[in-house]
């Protein structure tokens, strides 16, 4: 077909259409769905019984405020990463939060470590990160998929990773909340690395779910 | 842009009229190895892409960046997609016409011969078949065959000789033409 025919056609075809919220309403939208749940899914749980003590921490409020960052910027690179206008290093802003949240944690660990001859690097299975992280993310998950059903048009492999990366670090920020780690340790690898399968398998279960989509 | 995006088909048919020759050259600079069928390729996936995705521009910002960031997406995977499919591909420019690669499956020439034979064979007299038939297919001995024909064995051998010289001249024939 010549070029100039596809666009005869193209400008008979063309219909009004609904213009799509900026990636910052977007992020505002998804964050009205989710903080609620989070709140939601904090008072089923309980919150910890020290948690007056936590919130004054400076050690912790930084770690909770790491999380939180990451939770908002991978939410705007996925709203972003669908838009053709975008530049690319948008996309890996989330990539730096999540390496300077991870730094931070390594670095109370190796601190910690120290002043407690050792005992910060105790190491034991707790199962209960994976299904606490993902039961957490699945709703801000979702929430995401529906948004970005209409805006991932373009690189929806980055879409729906950045997004799942945005819906972990969500259930990361509020799991400290209720569920007491033993050591850093346990902070570092079991509850990020829940963060992290979360995001792999999340990402691949979102691209399918926003191809059925449509 | 906007009126496209409200449904002015006049607008939107000028946009796309004025962007053609921009994205074409932008398209040029940016893949210059590219051949023009597959930069005409880029360009019309652009369009189709920027068709189908007018509810992501925003007005406030220009429609330049827009149009190049859908360019540089699909003309990327077009020419991911085309390297992908060249290492299953070969080039046929340095190949002889008659070499067997191009054939379909392996009994194609055998196949090609034999009805080319078949049809010099029909293209001969009745006697000259009749006489190839008993000593070329069914492998008479001159003796045998002069009880069938009645032919001496020395009319046999001329009458044979004959035969294969039409034969032969009748498949050359086959071959001219082809």
């Amino acid at each position: 077909m010549r070029t100039e025919d596809l666009i005869a056609q193209l400008a008979r075809d063309v219909a009004p259409v609904r213009r799509l919220p900026s990636p910052g309403t977007l992020v505002a939208r998804w964050l009205l769905v989710t903080l609620p749940v989070l709140a939601a899914v904090v008072l089923m749980m309980g919150p910890r019984p020290d948690i007056a003590d936590l919130l004054v921490q400076p050690r912790f409020m930084l770690a909770e405020g790491l999380a939180a960052a990451t939770t908002v910027v991978s939410a705007y690179a996925a709203f972003c990463a669908g838009r053709p206008d975008q530049p690319a290093w948008k996309l890996f802003l989330p990539v730096a939060a999540f390496l300077v949240w991870l730094a931070e944690l390594g670095r109370q660990c190796f601190v910690l470590s120290v002043q407690t001859n050792g005992a910060a690097l105790v190491l034991h299975a707790d199962w209960l990160c994976v299904p606490a992280i993902t039961m957490t993310a699945l709703v801000p998950a979702a929430a995401m998929v529906w948004l970005l059903r209409r805006s991932a048009k373009f690189r929806p492999t980055h879409a729906c990773l950045c997004g799942t990366m945005a819906a972990a670090a969500a259930a990361e920020l509020v799991l400290p909340l209720f569920h007491a780690a033993d050591t850093m340790m346990m902070v570092l690898v079991w509850q990020m690395g829940s963060v992290a399968l979360f995001t792999m398998l999340g990402a691949l279960a979102a691209k399918l779910g926003l191809n059925s989509l449509g | 842009m906007a009126a496209a995006q409200a449904g002015d088909q006049r607008a939107y048919a000028a946009l796309l009229t004025e962007a053609l020759p921009w994205l074409r050259r932008r398209a040029r600079a940016r893949w210059p190895g590219s051949s023009t069928a597959d930069i005409e390729d880029m360009v019309q996936e652009t369009l189709l892409a920027l068709h189908q995705s007018r509810h992501l521009y925003d007005p406030a910002r220009p429609v330049q960046p827009f149009l190049f960031g859908i360019l540089k997406l699909r003309g990327a995977e077009i020419r991911r997609r085309r390297q992908r499919h060249a290492g299953h591909e070969t080039a046929l420019e340095d190949m002889p016409a008659d070499t067997s690669a191009l054939m379909t499956h392996g009994t194609q020439e055998h196949d090609a011969e034999q009805a080319g034979l078949q049809k010099a064979l029909a293209s001969l007299g009745e006697r000259d078949r009749h006489v190839l038939g008993l000593l070329k297919i069914r492998q008479l001995s001159l003796k045998e065959a002069t009880t069938e024909t009645g032919m001496s064995v020395a009319a046999l051998k001329v009458a044979s000789f004959r035969a294969v010289q039409r034969l032969k001249q009748a498949l050359k024939g086959g071959a001219d033409e082809n």
